[in-house]
């Protein structure tokens, strides 16, 4: 599969939604993502509709438990596992977070910040070519979204994840919505923050919509996008020129597909107006 | 090697989301940095960012225990909010969620519950309860696998059993599987189901006799007319006609010239 089927607005694949995809090939959806720990292993009818969608249409695959910035060893039959699916889906890259799942063996199924600190940076890029050592695909990394630093930071986010993408030669999952509800959260200017990012490292955009509790922002991945955060989308895709894939995720009060496509269908237009050609100017 | 302040740090974001005593890290936020020795600034750190944190244990604790709260309805209106809250926080103090697939989380509780014997004492069924509130899921949800080869279609006296890779037969004490959120106390009667799932791969539920129960089991490593006769059951067509249409159902790969288990 070449790297040109991932271009437009693709969903997330969600299991409620398996057996409707699976039965219908007019979805209009470019693209699918899944998260390979939900299907490797699993068994039974859900699997079976996963599966044949996965055979059918192009698919980029997005983890969640591997622990890049951890300290656990690597579970090495996952891995194995992992390899093997990422063939079998023919998957152009893998994608997982930038921060920890897992803790003295116990996965806490939550994306947690890592330490902002040299030290930690440090960590985490040899975690990182290590875990890439192991792929069959490049390694692509996700910001996230966090409520707090852990421990006393030495440097800020960008900063960190600057050197972890430089000092690990890799590439970047850019998710809008964490840069937007972080921007929330922390007080900055989502696009002055942006503007200082290496962009060119980008390899996919995460969208996805959030919600406000009290003074904290959450990224529930439960609500429609908002404006604003198409709007940073629609900034990434014209300040970076080129037609990336953009995902959108949705993980929670996830309505029923015919509305999802819709939402996609939507967001597709906001992408395809960045690469259209410009109006001619008024005579 | 002493563990490094970067791994200690991840340690107490760990801790901060598992300990129990929520009122104590409220009361100070720094006990479990403090613990693995980090230093001050590290500590007044995690004092400074308690409501971010407290955020953080709640989203982490919802996600380990949702869906034990969507796996287990009955057993929860058994213990009662309070109970409950016991229970899975004992669940959580023993540490044992390790596997990276999401799904693993009910099956590892109801393999905590089997080992620790957690209220067991009081409700003697309880294990039962919670065996029974899984036990289509796990079905649902077996790995498909490759038919092994040499089945035939109809069973005969000398046939062994071929069970589907997801089937299973259970044995409770208690009449488990028609327990309900309304009424989450079973009553004592001994009872047999056999759990499986058809072609297409939905899920049934059958109550079988200890006799057909014992005969599914046996028959697997006896030829179908021995473990029928070991049962008193001398009329071996009625035990064909049911094995026919266990087959026919999904229960049943076939029937195998030699025992495959
Ligand atoms: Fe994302």
């Amino acid at each position: 599969m070449t790297q040109q089927t991932f271009t437009g607005v693709g969903l997330g694949l969600r299991r409620t939604h398996l057996e409707e995809v699976a039965r219908r090939e007019d979805h209009g959806v470019p693209f699918w993502e899944t998260c390979p720990e939900n299907v490797i292993g699993d068994g039974g009818r859900h699997f079976r509709w996963a599966s044949s969608i996965l055979d059918r249409d192009p698919v980029l695959t997005h983890g969640l438990t591997v622990s890049v910035g951890g300290f656990d060893a690597w579970d090495q039959d996952y891995l194995r596992d992992l390899g093997t699916f990422l063939h079998r889906v023919e998957a152009p890259w893998h994608s997982e977070h930038l921060c920890f799942t897992r803790v003295d063996e116990n996965c806490l199924h939550e994306l947690l910040p890592l330490p902002f600190t040299r030290d930690s940076a440090r960590h985490t890029i040899r975690r990182v070519r290590e875990l890439q050592a192991q792929l069959p695909v490049p390694l692509v990394l996700e910001n996230i979204t966090y409520y707090a630093e852990l421990g006393h930071a030495d440097m800020d986010e960008a900063d960190f994840i600057c050197e972890v993408l430089e000092g690990a030669d890799a590439g970047w999952l850019l998710d809008v919505n964490n840069v937007y509800v972080n921007a929330l959260n922390f007080g900055f200017e989502p696009k002055a923050w942006l503007a200082q990012m290496p962009l060119e490292r980008v390899v996919q955009l995460h969208i996805a919509g959030h919600k406000r509790f009290g003074d904290l922002t959450v990224d529930t991945h439960g609500a429609d996008v908002i404006e604003p955060v198409i709007d940073l989308m629609q900034w990434v895709l014209a300040r970076v020129g080129r037609p990336l894939p953009v995902l959108l995720e949705r993980d929670n009060h996830i309505p029923d597909l015919e509305l999802l496509l819709a939402e996609r269908a939507q967001l597709q237009r906001a992408y395809d107006a960045v690469f259209a050609p410009a109006e001619a100017p008024h005579a | 090697m002493p563990e490094g302040r970067t791994q200690r740090l991840q340690q107490a974001a760990a801790a901060f989301i598992l300990e129990a005593d929520e009122a104590a890290l409220e009361a100070d936020p720094a006990r479990v940095s403090r613990r693995l020795g980090l230093s001050l600034a590290d500590q007044q750190s995690f004092d400074q960012q308690l409501p971010a944190w407290l955020t953080y244990r709640e989203l982490a604790r919802m996600s380990l225990l949702e869906p034990l709260e969507t796996m287990f309805p009955v057993l929860m209106a058994l213990l009662g909010p309070k109970d409950w809250a016991i229970c899975t926080q004992a669940f959580l103090d023993a540490r044992l969620v390790r596997s990276p697939h999401y799904r693993d989380i009910a099956p590892t509780f109801l393999g905590w519950l089997a080992e620790n014997r957690w209220g067991q004492a009081r409700w003697p069924f309880l294990l039962e309860l919670a065996h029974a509130e899984v036990l289509e899921v796990l079905v649902a949800r077996y790995p498909d696998s490759e038919l092994p080869g040499g089945l035939q279609e109809e069973p005969d006296a000398d046939t062994f059993l071929a069970w589907n890779a997801a089937t299973q037969v259970v044995s409770y004490t208690h009449a488990v599987h028609r327990a309900s959120e309304a009424n989450p106390i079973p009553e004592a009667r001994p009872t047999q189901l056999l759990a499986y799932r058809d072609a297409e791969g939905v899920v049934f539920l059958m109550e079988l006799t200890s006799a057909t129960a014992s005969l599914l089991v046996q028959a697997r490593t006896i030829p179908v007319a021995e473990a029928a006769a070991a049962l008193g059951l001398t009329d071996l067509e009625p035990v064909l006609t049911l094995l026919r249409d266990l087959r026919q159902k999904g229960a049943l790969d076939g029937f195998s010239p030699i025992p495959l288990t």
